[in-house]
């Protein structure tokens, strides 16, 4: 908000990462494998332009590996692992002398065999990425990772509980169904941005990014430099649903930096974000029993989740994909094996719904499948099942404040689904939030008002906004009264990160509890700090997943030009149930956006690389929602409760989308296992059920 | 060579290279309202009114516009009705996209005064070519139609 009270996101005054300028900075251009698979010969910056500062692999033989969970990745890849793996970068006094000046940098290459399916490449004989294994980052709230050694598994995630052989054994109706969804990009409107300047020793980095501390972490590894000595500053972000998670160009901008002895800054362009990060593919096999009247037995979820050149966040998606797929049902005897696999594509890492999406597609899919086999209503053979408050979930955790049903009888109550079910479809799922983490915040009293400390990152969810409003409301003063600055690693208080939709809910907590130190110690500063304990074991999956339940569901209303394949969604509706609302709009905006990211999910997303190569890096063939694409009937709800505490819900109901919608064409006996449900799917799933027929 | 810019009611003389595209000129101007995402017009990020015509700053040429009228965000100063209307809407999230929706439905909003009320399909039509990531379409379409309301004849 400008001093005249109106907001910058509409003056233009609002500035982002991509603006920021230090004097005498420099700009930086990477040079990129043309090859997925390559070990680098020889780098020759001979023919470097005058004025222009080159990073070859000599300048980085010092520093070590890095990696947010296994540190497996170089700032200079010694061997290209993917196309589009940066091998040597440059910096210039333009971004266009920088870009010239890297295409006058010659690399020479020994192609290696690739591999570009997680299924092919965890098969005996598959090209190995990474033939040392990683090892684990040991950062505050890393995961222990299970590699497979000698193979390109980076992390096993396995969850046993009861005995499935025996609960299949007691089962009448058993479903077995395969299902798989593509590698996405995220398309943040404002590219990854970064600028990293040195001064007596000590790293300070302006970007975009959602995780301040665990970028700090990793550069401080990095260049062996205290945390204290790296500084991470974090202006509001165009965007993000993940893609500016850590370190994606800032050890690139440091190391040019501390080269070139001048700050630079990296501004990537629309074709490298695509080979920067983006979502896990994954291969899913579900296999489901249930009693003749419909209670569910045994459940075995097997996921191959590709992460890509670099483990990244994987071992973490891997593990969450894999206990989402269990579904928020009760079911005694669960077997989920999750394996996070390299391949020769560029790195996937968290996305909006942080592997839920997948396995949702996959698990609520299958529900349907056994519905039809059951001859029962697929909304009754839900219901029969859902997690109540006090159940166990399969990873042990008792279960509290439970609102799957109620989730699940608005979105049907939506569509009308019991009147009449045909081209209707529904999904109910549960989501876990960050755990453990740790949130801190600090709030000060200035002669004007209050200044609130935190490390939430602004990316357009709207938690300065939350924060503020919050504040304003425990300190009994006007929103206007409250600053929130961009988060800084130097005087902001620790936090985990800005993901998993757990600011309102950590924060809010927080914040309460600084307020309360504030009222309590009579001074100019209080602190608050909230835990939440847990994680699950990644040998059993026994633990604790979540202290916090993210809850939804989604109906869609469908229907389908046989003739041609065109699939069109009548009506989208989402549920998430939010407890209590922080910031109406906001939570508005959150479940609309995350509708319509689903919806993109759900009929025309996906990359495509399937010999390794990204050909579709522009906004011209890989498309995203425009307000045409929007369904005629677009309506959502927030479920709340009186006295209940805030719930997250940033990424709630993307991933009951594609399943909803699935599920709808189910009904009209049209069988997708494969996303996006393009026209050329449906059409091929229409003659299959005529050959059926 | 030089170019002569007529920006926001100002008139500036900036010197630049015959394939500079007026996306890269006005941003060095410090109109950092005017982005760049997707470089080849189908994003709207860049949208900038030209003579009162959206068009997108990373496909025109800074050679191409001497002597005509070019309005972004800035010069619209935070008192324009549209502005109001998409802060009244709550018509964003990250907020990278909204000036060019700004221009955008300004223009449809001019073009339509005095005549019959602004449809959906209409609207849609008209703002299909600026691209929202965070999804905020149904706000926009709000903060359009109240906007367009301000006079009970589309008129902002």
């Amino acid at each position: 908000v400008s001093a005249l009270g109106v907001d910058g996101r509409v003056t233009g005054a609002q500035r982002y990462s991509v603006e920021i300028e230090r004097p005498g900075m420099l700009h930086a251009a990477f040079v990129r494998s043309p090859h997925p698979h390559a070990r680098v010969v020889r780098v020759d910056a001979a023919a470097l332009p005058e004025g222009c500062v080159a990073l070859t692999p000599g300048d980085v033989a010092d520093l070590g590996l890095y990696g947010c969970q296994a540190r497996d990745q170089r700032v200079l890849a010694d061997v290209a692992r993917h196309a589009g793996d940066v091998v040597a970068a440059v910096a210039a006094p333009t971004r266009a002398e920088a870009r010239a000046a890297a295409d006058a940098i010659e690399v020479e290459y020994e192609e290696l065999p690739a591999v570009f399916d997680a299924v092919e490449a965890v098969a005996p004989g598959a090209p190995l990425l990474h033939p040392d294994t990683a090892a684990s980052a040991q950062e505050e709230v890393s995961i222990g990772v299970r590699p497979l050694p000698g193979t390109n598994v980076c992390h096993r995630f396995r969850l046993v509980s009861g005995d499935v052989d025996a609960g299949f054994a007691e089962a009448d109706v058993v479903v077995e169904e395969a299902f798989r969804t593509p590698s996405a990009a995220h398309v943040p409107m404002e590219p990854h941005a970064a600028l990293a300047e040195w001064e007596d020793g000590r790293l300070t980095v302006w970007a975009g990014t959602q995780t301040p501390f665990n970028t700090r972490a990793d550069l401080a590894g990095l260049f062996g430099l205290d945390p204290e000595h790296v500084r991470i500053v974090a202006p509001p972000m165009g965007g993000s649903f993940g893609a500016k998670t850590f370190v994606r160009t800032e050890a690139l901008a440091a190391a040019l930096a501390r080269k070139a002895a001048r700050p630079v800054k990296v501004v990537l362009d629309r074709a490298e974000e695509f080979v920067t990060l983006n979502r896990h593919p994954a291969t899913i096999r579900v296999r489901l029993g249930a009693r003749r009247d419909g209670t569910l037995v045994a459940k075995e979820v097997d996921c191959w989740v590709d992460t890509g050149a670099y483990a990244d966040c994987g071992p973490g998606v891997a593990t969450k994909l894999g206990y989402a797929g269990v579904g928020p049902y009760r079911i005694p005897n669960v077997r989920v094996d999750a394996l996070a696999v390299y391949t020769n594509l560029p790195p996937n890492g968290a996305y909006r719904g942080y592997g839920a999406m997948q396995s949702v597609w996959a698990s609520e899919r299958a529900m349907d499948v056994l519905a039809e086999r059951l001859g029962m209503s697929p909304l009754e053979l839900r219901r029969r099942n859902l997690l109540r408050d006090g159940d166990r979930f399969a990873t042990g955790e008792v279960m509290h404040d439970v609102r799957f049903a109620e989730c699940l009888q608005a979105a049907a109550d939506s569509v009308s689904y019991e009147a009449d079910p045909r081209g209707k479809g529904l999904c109910v799922l549960l989501k876990g939030m960050q755990t453990p983490s740790r949130a801190e915040i600090a709030v000060e009293r200035t002669p004007v008002g209050y200044v609130v400390r935190c490390a939430s990152c602004e990316m357009g969810q709207g938690v300065r906004r939350s924060i503020r409003l919050m504040a304003a409301g425990l300190l009994g003063c006007e929103p206007g009264q409250v600053e929130v600055p961009d988060p800084d690693t130097d005087s902001s208080p620790f936090d985990t990160r800005t993901t998993s939709s757990r600011s309102t809910h950590m924060m809010g907590r927080a914040l309460a509890v600084a307020v309360e130190d504030l009222r309590r110690n009579g001074g100019d500063r209080g602190v608050g700090e909230i835990r939440n304990e847990g994680g699950l074991d990644p040998d059993t999956g026994q633990g604790i997943a979540s202290t916090h339940w993210h809850q939804g569901a989604a109906a869609a209303h469908v229907s389908v030009d046989e003739e041609t394949g065109r699939l069109t969604v009548k009506h989208l509706h989402g549920v998430a149930y939010a407890g209590r609302v922080v910031d109406r709009p906001g939570a508005e905006l959150q479940n609309e956006g995350s509708l319509i990211m689903g919806l993109g999910t759900a009929l025309f997303e996906a990359i495509d690389a399937g010999d390794g190569q990204v050909a579709n890096a522009n906004l011209s063939d890989y498309n995203v929602p425009a307000l045409g694409d929007l369904p005629a009937r677009f309506t959502h709800e927030l479920i709340e409760r009186e006295g209940a505490e805030v719930h997250g819900l940033g990424e709630t109901v993307l991933p009951p989308v594609p399943a909803a919608i699935g599920n709808a064409l189910h009904s009209l006996g049209i069988r997708l296992h494969e996303l996006p449900m393009t026209p050329e799917r449906v059409l091929a799933a229409v003659d299959a059920r005529e050959g059926r027929r | 060579m030089s170019v002569t810019l007529h920006v926001n009611g100002r008139r500036t003389t900036v010197a630049c290279e015959p394939a500079d595209m007026l996306l890269d000129v006005l941003r060095a101007e410090g109109l950092t309202s005017v982005r760049e995402t997707c470089r080849i017009g189908v994003c709207g990020a860049c949208t900038v009114l030209l003579d009162g015509e959206p068009v997108s700053g990373c496909l025109t040429m800074a050679g191409q516009v001497e002597g005509r009228e070019i309005t972004t965000v800035e010069g619209l100063g935070g008192t324009d009705p549209v502005q109001r209307a998409f802060v009244d809407a709550h018509a964003f999230q990250c907020g990278w996209c909204t000036p060019g929706f700004v221009l955008t439905a300004r223009r449809l909003l001019e073009e339509r005064a005095g005549g019959p009320p602004l449809t959906d399909a209409e609207i849609a039509e008209a703002l299909g070519g600026n691209l929202c990531r965070c999804g905020s379409y149904v706000k926009i379409v709000e903060a359009v139609r109240r906007a367009a309301g301000t006079d009970g004849r589309g008129r902002a």
